[in-house]
């Protein structure tokens, strides 16, 4: 019963901006939840990230940390998608709130997971130890992408390199369970048996995200589809399109 | 466990927790001496394992900063950031205006094609580029590039250079009025030292090489671009452990974006094609596999059309997909033009 009062006070669900995902996942991005996107190179798993960066930081006023490892954050990016939210119409304010809005997005740039580990840590006592006002709360945590950080360490040199993604796993999840944020990551996509693509980091990351995304993209054109492959409460197999 | 987040080699995590550190205040304490006799190690050793434990612990207190995270970025001076960013001029307007300017800096740009299309030709224009002085554009600054293949060729080079120079000084002629007293010309030897050039015979040359880079360019800090040609030939020979290949690769591109972040330079990979099968068809893409082709930034992809050269965006965080043509001359990479006499190069 207290479990689903809290379901229902602090997990609601952010709105991703784009209105075909946003009906493919019932609403959009669950908070509390750990949310996988996978795909090839180039099938808009950063377009998605930064689209969803610049809908919570407008709509819902929240803070949104930005772990990138590839250097493939874009503040153009960023900014081109707030002028076409159409909340921002008044001209003489825009740029006030164009300013209000990018200072909610933070990002920071890691390239092994020792630091992902410090930098996650540090979010979790800073948000332990300040007391949170409604407006700038940190609402959803970003790492793009947590395969090309893991990847290096994980296999041949022993059971360590596994031992340390399934802790950074558990970490990103007890972090959006306990600090209502939603977390959003992103893998790629190997070869596995007989040439098919399937997602990296083999068997034991399978169960660690509660929702993941499949993404792919038709070569040629901006069309994206995007089904699900793993729910905890809805179907797999559905899909969704929508265009970069 | 708190010690499973430190950086330290498994051994010395495990002589740690056997005897019985498993917490960082047990370990704040200590001296070096004790610890190095309590785990029998050197003196060395347990003082940088100490000096690990300290800088994890300090992550724990709050330090009195409003920041969430230490370090971050706003996207809003991010932007700021950007807007001031120098680009490196490929020579071709074509080119650089569907990269938005030209190679940019911070990031990794892979380039990729099939053989002779002119992918070393365009990793030394830009080498050459990079030290276009800052009152004709540029950015007065310096290339390192490295080879695997032995395919740089002094003499063209300098051809290249030479064209540089020849276009600056015509294009100066309009720009500046204060003619005369930038007549200080610049010497295509003077092009040439600005390049630092380093072969590399095998892999593991490549990772020491790319591990070294850190140091070397803290001591020359006005290198702005880091030029590997190409990142492939190594990589594409002598690999019976796939698993390992895609390890050091992903970890070579790794140290290759701390590079480029730390230092604001740009990095070129080159890359050689392969063909791939799909769906009952070959294809050609880039070497080196499927999650390689996360590891850079951008992604150019150079082709024939005809017999025309034309590069395309495959990937990039801010860029819209597009093509453009481009012309290899005798003097470098330039715009295309239909009356342009293509020269065949070696």
């Amino acid at each position: 019963m207290e479990l689903l009062e809290d379901v229902q006070q602090n997990k609601q669900v952010l709105s991703t901006g784009c209105e075909g995902i946003d009906m493919l996942l019932q609403g959009g991005l669950c908070v509390g939840h750990l949310t996988e996107l996978v795909g090839p190179s180039s099938s808009g798993k950063t377009q998605i990230c930064l689209k969803v960066a610049s809908r919570v930081a407008t709509r819902y006023m929240g803070g949104v940390v930005f772990i990138d490892t590839g250097n493939s954050f874009s503040p153009l990016r960023i900014a081109h998608f707030i002028n076409q939210i159409p909340d921002t119409i008044f001209k003489e304010v825009e740029q006030n709130i164009l300013e209000k809005v990018m200072s909610q997005i933070l990002c920071h740039s890691v390239f092994d997971i020792f630091a992902m580990l410090d930098v996650v840590h540090q979010l979790e006592y800073s948000l332990r130890s300040q007391v949170q006002t409604g407006a700038d709360q940190v609402r959803l945590l970003i790492v793009d992408s947590i395969s090309s950080l893991i990847t290096p360490i994980l296999g041949g040199s022993g059971p360590h390199g596994r031992a340390l993604m399934i802790s950074a796993g558990f970490l990103l999840k007890k972090l959006a369970h306990e600090h209502n944020l939603a977390v959003v990551v992103t893998n790629h996509m190997v070869g596995g048996e007989g040439g098919i693509l399937k997602p990296a980091l083999g068997e034991s990351w399978k169960s660690i995200p509660h929702v993941r995304l499949l993404l792919s993209r038709d070569p040629g054109s901006s069309i994206c589809h995007m089904s699900i492959l793993k729910h905890s409460y809805m179907a797999s197999g559905r899909a969704a399109r929508f265009m970069i | 466990m708190e010690l499973a987040r430190l950086p330290i080699s498994a051994s010395q995590r495990g002589k740690l927790i056997s005897a019985g550190y498993t917490s960082f205040s047990s370990l704040s304490s200590l001296s070096p001496s004790t610890l190095a006799q309590d785990l029998k190690i050197s003196d060395n050793e347990a003082l940088e394992i100490l000096r690990v434990v300290s800088q994890g612990s300090r992550l724990d207190k709050p330090d009195g900063s409003h920041a969430i995270v230490n370090g971050a970025q706003t996207a809003w001076d991010m932007l700021h950031e950007e807007e001031s960013l120098k680009c490196i001029t490929t020579s071709c307007v074509d080119l650089d205006d569907i990269l938005g300017g030209g190679i940019k800096c911070k990031e990794v740009t892979e380039i990729g094609g099939v053989p002779g299309i002119g992918k070393t030709q365009l990793g030394i224009q830009l080498a050459v580029n990079v030290q276009i002085p800052v009152n004709y554009g540029g950015l007065g600054g310096k290339a390192i590039y490295i080879d695997t293949e032995g395919s740089f060729m002094l003499e063209r080079a300098l051809q290249i250079a030479e064209a540089c120079i020849e276009d600056m000084s015509g294009n100066s002629d309009f720009l500046q009025k204060d003619f005369q007293s930038c007549q200080v010309k610049a010497q295509p030897k003077d092009f040439l030292q600005n390049i630092f050039y380093f072969r590399v015979c095998s892999y593991t040359e490549q990772i020491a090489m790319i591990n070294y880079l850190d140091k070397f360019i803290s001591e020359h800090k006005d290198v702005n671009v880091v030029i590997i040609d190409s990142v492939t030939f190594h990589f594409r020979q002598d690999f019976d452990d796939l698993a390992l290949r895609t390890r050091l690769l992903s970890g070579m591109a790794l140290k290759l974006m701390k590079l480029a972040k730390k230092f604001s330079l740009a990095v070129v990979l080159l890359n050689q094609v392969t063909t791939k099968h799909t769906e009952g068809s070959f294809q050609l893409t880039l070497a080196l596999g499927d999650s390689w082709s996360h590891s850079c930034t951008n992604r150019v992809i150079l082709y024939w059309n005809g017999d025309e050269r034309y590069a395309y965006i495959d990937k990039s965080p801010s860029l819209r997909s597009a093509s453009a043509p481009y012309s290899v001359t005798g003097k470098g990479i330039r715009t295309a033009t239909s009356k342009c006499k293509r020269i065949k190069i070696m």
